[in-house]
């Protein structure tokens, strides 16, 4: 018997004496403290933590769901809708409902039964873990058979689910490929960016095109549905609900019609064509609106939708021509001389010559340096004045205005106020189209080459400068709009792509009315002689655009031959850029137009045929013959 | 009848119909609304209360010590079930613990509990002389280790460390030496090998989940979460009955078992949790007072046995719930659903009454033992062949 064992319980008489007693309260001494300590606990989750776990509770309970608006709709001129929202099936992701430790063979499955990419679901899946109670969209437009799987197998895929969602279908995808552009989903370094602006991770956005452009416009804003779900899920009732608000639709300034027939002429010209590539931007000179634009070759819009094809994408970016850019917009080339222009109108409005003032040209000018500046012509213009320096396209004139003449003592524009005269036509900054990745360009000074280049300016660079070559660099666009600017009587215009948005019943929310970027700082005499030049250079028996004599209205332009650094060919000609700029009719123009032949050649054979070719059409609304049916067709295997 | 009544230990019976009271009720917040009568889990838990109350009451009248006699019989029964139900029990969820006899579930192991205290409670007052011998520890240690490691590969390593708690206190207060206390712990580690290797996978699995919660493939992390919230949004007064988002929204899963702690929690908040641990408390410190006043070894440690089996279970199941407890599927007794554990719990509280009425102060009736026992109290009572 241990010492500390005292008798107990005595109340009967002799009561044995029974062992444990001491340490019988102690077991009774631990288990109150235990469950003191369970009380503790229960105070501090219950009074202390109560308000925290009250919240969580909520959260719990209530989930949110964002109701995404539908994407607006685009239509052309006439309101023929280029553009609907189809239905398909797509895969969504609860992700309180996808327990962590399922996730791999989850993903696994999916990207078997959706095609996407293993890495691309993990993507997503790691940012809608961000906010657990939101679904996500974890793949668009599966095909219907995996749709169906999918809900097949939903016990082995917890937190997945099928809906119906939309897609864009762009009804006329392959004429308007980059002016539409396409949706597509979020590239994920952009993520971020969009989620600040209210756009979620999983949504298809504009990649490119006017669905780029009228992104915030045509999406709307999202509404919100706030349901009180159990805990597997289920939708129980509606606790608040506010409507999206529906995109807003798009109506441009071009007509499917006109876009169709133009695009099908530069195709069937650039068809003669090994790899032929090219670009038109045809605009009204007097808005700036946008008739037509093309960019050649390009995509159809809806293969980036549908869910491309991986060929057909391999094909699309391995293209050297890149077909995927819109060259009017992004496409960086020399004017070569559609430029000569503003050095002429900068050398009549600085005084630099007359009018009527000739110089002679004897096809070379050689400078003291020792460096020789050749004409086109090897025999030369003899004495040109400016508007046969126009016509005839004359480089020897273009030298002595803009750069001066040391034998002659002619002082030159020089490079600073060609500079500004380039500006003043709009080169150099982007024109304000309502379109994505436009590029500025480049007016080249003496400051730009000694930054970039770390070389002096010297007065080759002026006289490049002026016919539109050497370190110049321009879109289509830009060159349409300086031409607009000619023929409507000095108004630099911004392209107008947008002509107005409407609201969900159709009625006009916002027009976009013309702007004009600036007014050319050029008398209205001076302007004539300009007009005149380039209504001769179509015109007359020796000016270099007789190919773009249009039997239905007069055609007023230039021709460009730009030449570019690449590999020579067997008479040792750079190769070169073929363009043709102008408007039409010459009196009180309807169109201007910007048309380049990518590797060309000539201006005068590859590219003024097409101008003329589509003002026909403009004029006649029929389509012109086919370019090798017309009795004056030079192939384009001949070069001159 | 009358003066049986008086030797009623009511306190004890308060807090036990306490318990099963709120029981039915939050039971009765769960239930299918379409279920009526005897359908209802509430009306099943409530009937069953009064089958096993009214067993409690006949238990108190029966004089315990006839239960050293049947202890050893009990007992091998007990251990046969457990076999059987391992052979052929009913699988589900990869463990085998239960039979189903028609619409009766049967579940050994909750028995064997009630089977194990009795046995272990008459070995160790038949050799209350020799309290600190190593044999009379490993012996003792042997009675529970059998239907322990039996039910652990059931497998249920919850309720086989049940039985290791109980053990601890009964040896404890029978007199061993402290260090003796720790021979189970080193013989667990010293089998767990050979466990191991003739374990089946599941079986390792739930070990491991035992372990670590977070790796459970069902979210054990995941109930022990919700249950905080809901024990927590309750606050002080809870939501009131069948209100409350998380359980009756299913957040709470487990919630008429393992979980029905916290759904208290939420729907009567700090009130109705420190309410229903005051009860607990109750019942285990009479458990505790029963056994000091019990009129012999036997007596005591079947209460200390009885007491512990209610507080580690209720310690477990309340500290799972409130998040400082591994989960762990030991369900809050007399409390949570589940047949077989609030009969036995009830018999068990039955016993405890016997021990009461049957205390030193008993009738005449009882006093020829006292003088058996008085005159020699040197000598072990060998059983109770004497009565």
């Amino acid at each position: 018997m241990e010492a500390h064992d005292r008798p107990v319980a005595r109340t009967g008489t002799g009561q044995p004496r029974i062992s444990g007693t001491r340490r019988a309260l102690l077991l009774g001494g631990a288990a109150l403290a235990g469950n003191t300590a369970l009380a503790a606990r229960l105070w501090q989750l219950q009074v202390v933590e109560s308000d925290a776990y009250l919240e969580q509770a909520a959260q719990n309970r209530a989930r949110t769901r964002p109701i995404q608006p539908l994407r607006g709709l685009i239509y052309d001129r006439n309101r023929e809708p280029l553009v609907a929202n189809a239905p398909v099936f797509s895969v969504w992701l609860s992700p309180a409902d996808l327990p962590p430790e399922r996730e791999g063979p989850v993903l696994a499955n999916l990207a078997v039964l959706t095609g996407e990419r293993p890495d691309d679901l993990r993507f997503k899946l790691s940012q809608a873990r961000l906010a657990p109670d939101t679904p996500a969209r974890l793949a668009r437009a599966v095909p219907r058979e995996s749709a169906l799987t999918i809900e097949e197998r939903r016990r082995d895929l917890p937190g997945i689910s099928v809906r119906t969602s939309t897609r864009r279908e762009y009804a006329y995808g392959d004429v308007l490929g980059h002016i539409m552009g396409f949706t597509g989903p979020i590239p994920a370094e952009e993520v971020e960016a969009y989620r600040r602006q209210g756009v979620r991770f999983d949504e298809d956005i504009g990649l490119s095109g006017v669905e780029r452009s009228l992104q915030a416009q045509l999406r709307g804003r999202d509404g919100e549905q706030r349901l009180e779900t159990d805990a597997f899920g289920r939708d129980l009732h509606e606790l608040a609900f506010t409507p999206p608000q529906v995109g807003q639709h798009a109506v441009l300034t071009v007509a499917v019609n006109e876009q169709q027939a133009i695009r099908e002429i530069l195709a069937r010209h650039l068809a003669l064509r090994d790899r032929g590539a090219g670009a038109v931007v045809v605009l009204r000179p007097d808005t700036g609106d946008v008739v037509a634009m093309v960019s050649l070759p390009d995509y159809d819009s809806n293969i980036f939708t549908r869910g491309a094809s991986s060929e057909n994408f391999a094909l699309l970016v391995s293209d050297p021509r890149r077909p995927l850019i819109n060259h009017t917009v992004s496409g960086l080339y020399p004017p070569g001389s559609t430029y000569k222009v503003i050095a002429a109108s900068g050398a009549l409005e600085a005084g630099v010559v007359l009018p009527q003032s000739k110089i002679h040209c004897d096809g070379r000018l050689i400078l003291p340096s020792g460096w020789a500046f050749d004409d086109w012509l090897p025999e030369g213009h003899g004495l040109v004045d400016l508007q046969r320096a126009i016509a005839e396209s004359c480089n020897i004139y273009f030298y002595n205005v803009s750069g001066g003449n040391p034998y002659t003592r002619l002082q030159g524009l020089g490079n600073r106020r060609l500079a500004e005269f380039e500006r003043s036509f709009g080169f150099g900054e982007r024109t304000g189209i309502d379109l994505p990745g436009e590029a500025s360009g480049l007016v080249p000074t003496s400051e730009w080459k000694n930054k970039n280049l770390q070389q002096p300016w010297v007065t080759g660079d002026t006289y490049h400068a002026a016919i539109g070559q050497g370190l110049v660099q321009v879109t289509p666009l830009q060159i349409a709009s300086m031409y607009a600017a000619i023929g409507n009587g000095g108004r630099v215009m911004r392209p107008r792509l947008i002509d107005r948005m409407l609201d969900q019943h159709g009625n006009v929310a916002e027009r976009i009315p013309p702007r004009v970027r600036s007014v050319l700082p050029i008398t209205e005499s001076n302007l004539r002689l300009l007009q005149t030049g380039l209504y001769r250079a179509v015109n007359e028996p020796q000016g270099t655009g007789p190919r773009a004599r249009s039997s239905h209205t007069v055609v007023a332009g230039k021709t460009g031959t730009a030449e570019y650094s690449g590999q020579r060919d067997s008479e040792g000609r750079l190769p070169s850029h073929a363009w043709f700029a102008g408007y039409a009719p010459a009196e009180q123009p309807d169109y201007a137009f910007a048309v380049l032949v990518r590797d060309g050649g000539e201006g005068a054979f590859a590219a003024a045929p097409i101008a003329r070719d589509i003002i026909d059409y403009l004029m006649t609304g029929d389509m012109p013959p086919l370019p090798q049916d017309r009795p004056d067709f030079i192939s384009p295997d001949r070069r001159l | 009848m009358i003066i049986r009544l008086a030797r009623i230990e009511w306190p004890t019976v308060i807090s036990t119909v306490a318990l099963v009271a709120f029981g039915v009720l939050m039971l009765s917040t769960t239930a299918d609304p379409n279920t009526t009568g005897l359908q209802n889990q509430a009306v099943q838990k409530a009937v069953l209360g009064v089958v096993g109350l009214t067993l409690a009451f006949a238990m108190a009248h029966i004089d315990y010590r006839a239960l050293h006699g049947v202890a050893g019989p009990v007992y091998l029964l007990g251990v046969a079930a457990l076999i059987l139900v391992l052979l052929v029990g009913d699988f589900d969820l990869g463990a085998r613990r239960w039979f189903e006899i028609g619409p009766i579930v049967v579940q050994p192991s909750e028995f064997m509990k009630l089977a194990a205290v009795i046995a272990l409670a008459k070995y160790l007052a038949d050799r209350s002389d020799a309290p600190r011998s190593l044999r009379t520890v490993v012996v003792s240690l042997g009675i529970m280790v059998v239907p322990a490691g039996l039910i652990f590969l059931g497998p249920d390593l919850g309720t086989a460390l049940i039985f290791g708690a109980i053990w601890m206190a009964m040896v404890f207060v029978a007199g061993a030496r402290w260090w003796h206390l720790l021979l189970p712990i080193v013989a667990a580690l010293a089998a767990f090998p050979f466990a191991w290797f003739f374990a089946q996978d599941y079986m390792r699995q739930r070990f491991v989940t035992f372990l670590d919660p977070s790796s459970d493939p069902l979210g054990a992390g995941y109930n022990v979460l919700q249950a905080r919230i809901s024990i927590g949004s309750g606050g002080w007064l809870g939501h009131g009955l069948g209100q409350g988002s998380q359980s009756q929204l299913e957040f709470l899963r487990v919630r008429d078992t393992d979980f029905i702690f916290a759904m208290l929690g939420e729907q009567l908040g700090l009130a109705g949790t420190l309410g229903l641990l005051g009860f607990f408390t109750l019942l285990i410190v009479q458990a505790l007072v029963i056994g000091l006043r019990a009129r012999d070894m036997f007596g005591r440690l079947l209460a200390i046995g009885i007491a512990a089996m209610l507080f580690t279970q209720s310690f477990v199941n309340i500290g799972m719930n409130v998040g400082v407890m591994p989960v762990t599927g030991i369900t809050l007794p007399l409390v949570s659903l589940g047949k077989n554990s609030l009969l036995v719990t009830l018999v068990a509280i039955g016993v405890l009454l016997s021990i009461h009425s049957h205390r030193a102060a008993a009738p005449f009736r009882q006093q020829s033992m006292h003088v058996v026992r008085g005159s020699l109290p040197s000598t072990p009572p060998r059983g109770l062949s004497d009565l």
